[in-house]
C-alpha cells in the first residue's frame, strides 16, 4: 500500500478526482406496467444521488430474520407489500395490491394485484409470491416474529389464491390491525427463493454476505434496488427499472438515482457530517438544535420541528406482590402497601415538575407527558387523561390522606413509622434519562421523599425488570405511536412488559381487568369510532391509576438539504415518507 | 525445525481451551444476553423469544453451551453470528482484510521511519538528532491511542484535509480503478498515523539501545581500522545485529497492532475486525467473540513462532532443533 510519505501530493491528486461529476446512469426504460400507480405530487426531474446516514448496521436484509428497525427499514426499501401504512396520515393505502374488498363478515378480504408489475429481475409478481411468502411465515421450521402478528390466539390466517391477481385473506376472528399488520409484510419473490425454502436453509438467505457479493439477487418491487453493502460503510441503493408509480407525465419514479446510507456508528460523528454539509438527512436530538441551526445558510439546509416524538418516559413502582423461590418478597411489605396505593402514585406525580424537565433537560424542546400515547400518534392519542401539573401542596395532601406524615426529622414517614425511602433503577446509557431521572431526586426530596438514584447497565436493568423483579422502582422509556394493538403487551394485565406486574394469571385489580377487556374488545372490531373509544378509555385508566407516571416527551427534529423538493416529513417513523418522489434541481451536492 | 515448528503449534491448544473457557465463563456471568434487547421490545411475542432462545441453546446452562461448542469446533465448525445469520469464520474473513491493510500499512511506517532513525541517532549519543527523537519519541507513547485517534478525527474535520473516517469515499464505487486505489491511500494517512506512531517510539527506543550496544563490540572497531566509510559500518555491520532482538518483538508487535485497532477503529469509523470484535461483545453475540479470540490468540501464538523463525534466518547462530 501507498506510504503517506507525500501526503499533501496524495491529496492533490485526490481534489482532482473528488472534483469528477457524480455518474449518470442510464436507465432501464421498461413500459410501465397495466397497473402503474400514478403520484399525485408536483412534477419533477430524474437524478441526483440522496445521502443520510444510519447509526446501525443492517444485521440482514432477509424480512424472515429481521428483528431491529435499522434491517426492516433497509428491507423496507426495496421489499414492497400489499398494502402501505403512511406514516403522514396514519391511513392504509394501496401497495402491490390495487385495492380489496372486505366481505360483511368482517374476516375475509380480497386483495386486488397491480396487473403488469415485475419484480426487479424483470420475472412477473404473482399471487403465488404472495402464497410463497405466507407459506414461508408460517412453517414452524422458520421461527419468525411475522408468524405471531399474523395470527389470533395462536391461529394462523387462511390464504388462498383465487386467481393469478386475486388473494384472498380470512383471519379466524376478527382482528382488527389486520391491514396494518399486512401493511409490514415485504412479499418474497418466490422464483428466486424457493429452493431455500424447500431445503431448509430459507432463514441464512439474503443474509450480508450475499448482500455484499452478490446484490442482485436481492429482487426489488420497491422503489429501490441494492446495489452494493460495504459493512460498517455505506449501503448504495439505486432506482429499481420495474417499480410500478410514475408521475403524472407517466415518468416512472423514483427520481433519485441513487440512495446512498454512510454507516456512522457513533451518533456525534453523524450528526457532524450533516452539520457539515456531507449528507442529506439527519434525524436531530433536541439538544443539538441550536448549534446545528448556526451552519444552516452556509451549508443549505433546514432543520424542521417534527413536533412530539412516540416516545414516553416513565416513572414505575413494583407492585409485583410474589416473593422468590427462596420465599423472600420481592418488594418490601411495607413497601408493596405505598406503591399499591393509587394517592401514592398520584402524589408523585403531582410533585415532578414537569415543566422544569422540559426546560432543563430538552432545553425547552418538549411537552409535559400525561398518558401513554404522545401527540405524535394522531390517530389514537386522547388529550383528554387525567393531568398531574406540578402542585407540592396537593402532593402532601394526597400523602397525607394516604396516611403519611412528615416526622420531627423534616422526613416523610408512613402510618407505621418506617421511613419513605426508595431506590430509582435506570440505565446509564442514556444521558437525557440519567439528568431526568437527578432532577426527579430532587423534586421528591421537596416532598421528604428519599430516592436513591442507581444507574445499571440495560442487560442488568432488563433482568431485574423481567426475570428477578428485586427492585423498587424504574424509570424506562418505550417508543409508543402505531395501533393499539402493539400494546398489548404492556397494557393487558398478563402482559410481558406490564412491568409494575408483569405475566399475571388474573388481573390484581379491577382497574386492569376493565383494562383487558377494553384491549381484547378493541382487537375484535373494524370499526375505527369504536376502538378509538376503547383505546381513549385505556389511556384514561393509565393516567387515572398511574401505574405508569409519565414524564416528558422531548420533540423530534429532522435536518434536510433545501435543494430536495416534495419532502413529505412523517410525525413518526422513517425521516422522509415519499423518498420515491424526491426530486431535486441541482445534481451535484 | 519441523518438529520444533509442530511443537510450538500443539501448545495453541491448551492455550485456546483455556481462553475460550475464560470467555464461556465471563460471558455467562455478564448480565444479560444476545436477547435482552428483544425482550426489552413492546411488540414480540414471548413465545417467540422462547423459540429463540431454544434455538440459540440460551435455555441450557453454560458447561453445556461450551461443550456443543467446543464439539463443533472439531468439526471446524466456529458456530454462525446470532447477529447477521453467518458463519463466524465468513464474517471475520469478510472483515479481516481491513484490519490486515491497515496493520501491515502502519508496521512498516514503524519500521521504515524508526530504523534509519534509530541508528543516526545512535550514531552521535546526545547529538541534536539523538535528543530531537527521543523528545518525539517519549511525547508518542506517553499520548494513548485513542487520544490521538481522537485528535485525528478532529483535525480531519477543522481542516478537511483528510476523510472523517472510513476506508472508502461515498463515491468509491463510481470511481476508476487508479482512484480507487489513490482514494483509499487517501482514507488510510490518519489511522496509519494514529496506530503506527506508538510503534515508531517505541522501535526507535529499543533499537537505538541496541545499536549502541552494538557500536561497543570490538568487531565493530575491527571494521573500523580495516577502513570502511562509517556509513557501511553502521547499516551493514551494526545494524543487522542489532536488529536480532527486534526481530524477535513482531510476533508481538503483530498481535498488540489487532488490538489496538479494536479502539483506533472504534473511533475512527474503520471497517474492520476491531469494529466487528467490539459490537459483538456489545451484543454478546457468544460465537462471534469465541471466533474473534481465537483467531487474536492463534495471531499471537503464530506471530511469535514467525519472528523465532526469523530471528533463525537472521542470526547463524540461533538453532532450532530436538
Amino acid at each position: 500500500m501507498a506510504q503517506p510519505i507525500f501526503p499533501i501530493a496524495l491529496c492533490a491528486l485526490l481534489l482532482l478526482s473528488a472534483c469528477s461529476p457524480p455518474p449518470k446512469i442510464s436507465r432501464q426504460t421498461h413500459p410501465l406496467p397495466a397497473g402503474v400507480d400514478t403520484a399525485r405530487s408536483e412534477i419533477g426531474r430524474s437524478g441526483g444521488v440522496f445521502i443520510d446516514s444510519s447509526p446501525g448496521e443492517p444485521s440482514t436484509f432477509n424480512p424472515l430474520v429481521s428483528e431491529d428497525a435499522t434491517s426492516g427499514g433497509f428491507i423496507g426499501l426495496f421489499l414492497d407489500s400489499l398494502v402501505h401504512n403512511n406514516a403522514v396520515t396514519q391511513e392504509v393505502e394501496p401497495g402491490l395490491a390495487a385495492r380489496w374488498d372486505i366481505a360483511p363478515d368482517n374476516r375475509t378480504f380480497t386483495f386486488h394485484l397491480r396487473p403488469g408489475v415485475l419484480w426487479s429481475d424483470g420475472h412477473p409478481f404473482s399471487a403465488d409470491d404472495v402464497l410463497f411468502t405466507f407459506q414461508a411465515i408460517y412453517d414452524p421450521r422458520f421461527p419468525n416474529r411475522a408468524a405471531f402478528d399474523l395470527s389470533v390466539d395462536g391461529q394462523k390466517f387462511k390464504v388462498e389464491k383465487i386467481d393469478d391477481l386475486t388473494v384472498r385473506l380470512t383471519t379466524p376472528q376478527i382482528y382488527a390491525p389486520f391491514l396494518e399488520t399486512v401493511g409490514g409484510v415485504g412479499l418474497l419473490p418466490k422464483h428466486e427463493l424457493e429452493p431455500a425454502f424447500r431445503d431448509g436453509t430459507l432463514l441464512k438467505s439474503w443474509n450480508v454476505s450475499v448482500a455484499q457479493k452478490e446484490p442482485q439477487r436481492l429482487l426489488a418491487t420497491g422503489a429501490f434496488r441494492l446495489r452494493s453493502y460495504q459493512p460498517a460503510e455505506r449501503i448504495v441503493f439505486e432506482a429499481n427499472p420495474h417499480y410500478w408509480r410514475a408521475d403524472a407525465q407517466g415518468v416512472r419514479l423514483p427520481y433519485v438515482d441513487f440512495l446512498v446510507t454512510k454507516l456512522v456508528k457513533d451518533a456525534n460523528a453523524s450528526t457532524l457530517a450533516f452539520a457539515t454539509g456531507q449528507t442529506d438527512a439527519e434525524g436531530l436530538s433536541p439538544d443539538n438544535v441550536a448549534w446545528i441551526d448556526r451552519y444552516a445558510s452556509r451549508y443549505g439546509f433546514s432543520v424542521f420541528n417534527r413536533g412530539p416524538s412516540p416516545n414516553t418516559g416513565f416513572i414505575w413502582f413494583n407492585q409485583n406482590p410474589g416473593h422468590d423461590t427462596a420465599g423472600k418478597p420481592f418488594v418490601t411489605p411495607y413497601k408493596l402497601a405505598w406503591f399499591t396505593d393509587r394517592r401514592f402514585r398520584q402524589a408523585i406525580s403531582h410533585g415532578i415538575d414537569r415543566q422544569g424537565l422540559v426546560r432543563g433537560v430538552l432545553f425547552g424542546r418538549g411537552q409535559p407527558l400525561w398518558g401513554p400515547e404522545t401527540p405524535a400518534n394522531k390517530k389514537w392519542y386522547n388529550p383528554n387523561v387525567t393531568q398531574y401539573p406540578f402542585d407540592p401542596a396537593r402532593s402532601r395532601a394526597l400523602l397525607a390522606e394516604a396516611g403519611f406524615q412528615i416526622g420531627p426529622d423534616q422526613k416523610l414517614h408512613d402510618r407505621h413509622g418506617n421511613l419513605v425511602e426508595f431506590t430509582l433503577n435506570s440505565n446509564q446509557e442514556n444521558q437525557l434519562r440519567v439528568n431526568m431521572a437527578t432532577a426527579f431526586k430532587e423534586n421528591m426530596r421537596d416532598l421528604g421523599i428519599t430516592v436513591n438514584l442507581s444507574f445499571l447497565d440495560f442487560g442488568t436493568l432488563v433482568g431485574k425488570i423481567q426475570d428477578s423483579y428485586d427492585y423498587e422502582a424504574g424509570m424506562l422509556g418505550l417508543t409508543g405511536g402505531g395501533d393499539p394493538a402493539g400494546g398489548i403487551s404492556v397494557f393487558s394485565s398478563k402482559g410481558r412488559l406490564h412491568q409494575w406486574y408483569p405475566n399475571q394469571k388474573t388481573p390484581a385489580t379491577p382497574w386492569e381487568a376493565r383494562i383487558d377487556q377494553l384491549m381484547s374488545d378493541q382487537l375484535h372490531t373494524l370499526d375505527y369510532p369504536t376502538r378509538k373509544k376503547y383505546f381513549d378509555e385505556v389511556q384514561k385508566i393509565m393516567s387515572d391509576e398511574s401505574p405508569y407516571i409519565y414524564l416528558v416527551t422531548a420533540n423530534a427534529y429532522v435536518g434536510l438539504k433545501d435543494r430536495w423538493k416534495n419532502i413529505r416529513i412523517p410525525p413518526l417513523g422513517s425521516l422522509v415518507w415519499n423518498l420515491d418522489e424526491l426530486w431535486t434541481p441541482l445534481l451535484t451536492p | 525445525m519441523i518438529p520444533f515448528i509442530l511443537r510450538r503449534l500443539t501448545t495453541l491448544v491448551p492455550m485456546l481451551l483455556a481462553v475460550t473457557l475464560l470467555v464461556f465463563i465471563l460471558m455467562s456471568l455478564a448480565p444479560g444476553d444476545f436477547l435482552t434487547p428483544v425482550k426489552a421490545q413492546r411488540d414480540i411475542n414471548p413465545a417467540l423469544i422462547a423459540e429463540l432462545q431454544k434455538s440459540f441453546g440460551l435455555d441450557r446452562p453454560w458447561y453445556q453451551q461450551y461443550a456443543l461448542w467446543l464439539g463443533n469446533v472439531l468439526h471446524l465448525d466456529f458456530g454462525y453470528s446470532w447477529t447477521y445469520k453467518v458463519p463466524v469464520a465468513q464474517l471475520i474473513a469478510q472483515r479481516a482484510p481491513a484490519t490486515i491493510l491497515l496493520s501491515v500499512t502502519s508496521l512498516l511506517l514503524a519500521w521504515t521511519l524508526a530504523i534509519p532513525l534509530a541508528v543516526l541517532a545512535a550514531a552521535r549519543p546526545g547529538g541534536w538528532i539523538d535528543r530531537l527523537t527521543s523528545a518525539a519519541a517519549y511525547f508518542a507513547l506517553a499520548i494513548p491511542e485513542f487520544f490521538l485517534a481522537l485528535l485525528a478525527v478532529w483535525m480531519a474535520a477543522r481542516t478537511g484535509w483528510f476523510p472523517i473516517g472510513g476506508l472508502t469515499s461515498l463515491d468509491h464505487d463510481f470511481l476508476s480503478p487508479a482512484a480507487q486505489f489513490l482514494d483509499i491511500a487517501h482514507h488510510l494517512i490518519l489511522p496509519t498515523l494514529v496506530l503506527g506512531l506508538g510503534g515508531v517510539a517505541g522501535t526507535l527506543r529499543v533499537l537505538r539501545a541496541n545499536v549502541l550496544d552494538v557500536l561497543q563490540a570490538e568487531y565493530i572497531t575491527a571494521a573500523r581500522a580495516k577502513g570502511l566509510s562509517e556509513k557501511v559500518v553502521l547499516f551493514r555491520h551494526v545494524l543487522r545485529n542489532a536488529l536480532n532482538p527486534l526481530l524477535s518483538t513482531i510476533g508481538y508487535a503483530f498481535a498488540g497492532l489487532l488490538s489496538g485497532s479494536l479502539l483506533v477503529e472504534n473511533v475512527m469509523n474503520y471497517p474492520g475486525l476491531g469494529r466487528l470484535v467490539y459490537e459483538a461483545f456489545i451484543r454478546e453475540d457468544q460465537f462471534v467473540v469465541l471466533g474473534s479470540v481465537v483467531v487474536a490468540c492463534s495471531l499471537l501464538i503464530v506471530g511469535n513462532l514467525l519472528s523465532d523463525l526469523a530471528l533463525a534466518w537472521s542470526d547463524p547462530r540461533v538453532r532450532y532443533g530436538r
